[in-house]
């Protein structure tokens, strides 16, 4: 009896946004009289940092302070349409469409600037909150001073709206399915390796070190990144090792009556986690990126498994990696054994290392 | 009984057999405290009775029958935060924010009774706050820091830290 430790990785591929599914979002924008910009969209910020991500977009696009950008997503009267925080879409299809409706409103802000300092517009620049002739930097104009020209001068509002939406893809060929647009817009990739501990005698794993990998295409605000990442670190620990969706073995009138009866991650089940993040763009997001919401929490239970298997040498083949679940296999641990090209490991699970160029698993009836 | 809540004090009648969380939010209306599990697991619903941080969904208001009770709002003013607020807005340690009232209130009973910034120590005295969102290392830095004293420029935190992502989206 004793610990043992075993380390494995795990590599996924994560598609971001409900591509081909018509899955708008919108977005518009006014100028007040002072330059102060106002954003009215419909994403629901959960804690994900979507009025923050959204509000620097515009920030950005239009050339202004971020401190500028009030951000309303507060009511469905004054907000266009978007249809939720879900698929990792707020940054890479919301965003989209705030960073559109933002285009929009530089636009018209270089026009009447360009009205006001007599400059064609294509030669103007916003640059920090002040519109600047291209190459004499000494000419320009507050955006401040453009907006309240567009008011009470030009009466025009200075507005840009945006929709960002995915056409629905046609099949063109019933027999595979294939549709006439790329399947995704982005997809991003990801890697973790597990270092566990697991006890052969109470079955307990412990894991250890979190090492992981994503590309996120563009970490517009990388701090809010981490977080994502972080706390899918903790949420893919759970479901690897704790979480169980159906807790109520053997049925459901055994169901836990407490709340500490859900096995969710607590400050001290948190292990060492590394991240590195990659930023490979994607051609489709504002400013490169990709979503990152849900990936996070992919790649760490299949990570786990493999370094239960390399420690004890059976692999578990449901979630979480229970207790009982190690005890049961421990006991019917069989040695692998090769059945033509296929290792079976123990009845349960079968490595086939030759089909089509990558590894399939399997498991026998 | 008499409740002092963040320096002010109500009087509150029959509700002593009621939680202190339910009179908080219900009867004076301060609902910093929030009520996650309702069975002292989770956290969320810590105040501070006397300074010490209590799960006010287990607390019959009855005992809190004058004690200084501190919330969430009581800790700092959206003008001064306090030292803890800083620190969890600069570390970007809420998401959802569901948690962190109580894991605030928690942090400034730990570091008021001399902890340090150890990693240990700090995961062992919030160890009973369930955060679903974080991951839980946002949190320990934030906490860590204001045990350490770090002094922060918010302006630059959200606003500044970021902006320009033409150069590469980093610092």
């Amino acid at each position: 009896m004793a610990k043992h430790t075993g380390r494995g990785i795990a590599a996924i591929e994560y598609p971001t946004g409900m591509n081909q599914n018509g899955d708008p979002s919108q977005c518009w924008i006014k100028v007040k009289p002072d330059g102060r910009i106002d954003v009215f969209a419909g994403t629901a910020d959960i804690g994900n940092g979507s009025k923050t991500i959204q509000s620097q977009i515009v920030a950005e696009t239009i050339g202004v302070p971020y401190d500028w950008i009030t951000y309303d997503n507060s009511n469905t009267d004054s907000s266009p349409v978007c249809t939720g925080t879900f698929a990792s879409r707020a940054t890479f299809v919301a965003g989209k469409a705030a960073e559109k409706a933002a285009l929009q409103v530089k636009q018209k802000i270089l026009e009447i600037a360009g009205k006001e300092l007599e400059i064609d517009p294509t030669d103007l620049e916003i640059v920090d909150g002040e519109v600047v002739a291209k190459g004499a930097p000494q000419t320009k104009l507050s955006v401040g001073d453009v907006a309240a020209a567009a008011t009470w001068g030009h009466g025009e509002l200075i507005t840009g709206t945006g929709a960002q939406l995915k056409p629905y893809a046609a099949i063109i060929d019933p027999e595979t399915g294939e549709v006439d647009l790329p399947p995704h817009s982005a997809i991003s990739y990801a890697a973790c390796s597990a270092e566990v501990e697991v006890d052969d005698e109470t079955g307990e794993v412990r894991v250890v070190r979190l090492q992981q990998c994503y590309d996120v295409g563009r970490a517009m605000n990388p701090t809010l990144v981490e977080g994502q990442i972080e706390g899918g670190a903790m949420m893919g620990l759970g479901l690897g090792v704790l979480e169980n969706c159906y807790p109520y073995y053997p049925s459901v009138e055994h169901r836990g009556g407490a709340f500490g009866s859900y096995l969710a991650p607590g400050m001290e089940d948190m292990p060492q986690i590394d991240t590195i993040m990659i930023e490979n763009p994607s051609a489709d997001g504002p400013y490169g990126a990709k979503g990152i919401g849900e990936m996070a929490n992919n790649p760490q239970p299949p990570a786990i498994a493999a370094a239960v298997h390399d420690a004890i040498g059976v692999w578990i083949t449901e979630l979480p990696i229970t207790p009982e679940r190690v005890l049961r296999a421990l006991e019917a641990k069989t040695e692998p054994r090769r059945e033509g090209k296929k290792v079976v490991f123990d009845g349960e699970l079968s490595v086939n290392a030759v089909s089509k160029g990558g590894i399939t698993f399997e498991v026998p009836a | 009984m008499n409740l002092t809540v963040n320096g002010i004090t109500h009087g509150v009648d029959g509700r002593e057999l009621a939680t202190l969380l339910d009179v908080l939010r219900e009867d004076i209306g301060v609902t910093g405290p929030k009520a996650g599990c309702h069975q002292g697991g989770c956290g969320a619903c810590t105040v501070l009775v006397d300074g010490e941080p209590r799960r006010s969904c287990l607390l019959p208001a009855g005992y809190a029958d004058g004690t200084e009770i501190t919330t969430v709002e009581g800790l700092g003013t959206p003008e001064k935060l306090a030292p803890i607020q800083q620190a969890f807005v600069h570390h970007y340690a809420a998401q959802c924010g569901f948690c962190t009232s109580g894991m605030m209130l928690a942090a400034h009973a730990y570091i008021d009774r001399g902890g340090t910034d150890d990693h240990d120590a700090i995961q062992q005295a919030l160890g009973g706050h369930v955060c679903r969102c974080t991951g839980y290392s946002k949190i320990i830095d934030a906490v860590a820091a204001a045990a350490r004293g770090d002094s922060f420029d918010l302006t630059t935190t959200a606003v500044g830290k970021y902006t320009t992502m033409a150069t590469g989206g980093g610092e």
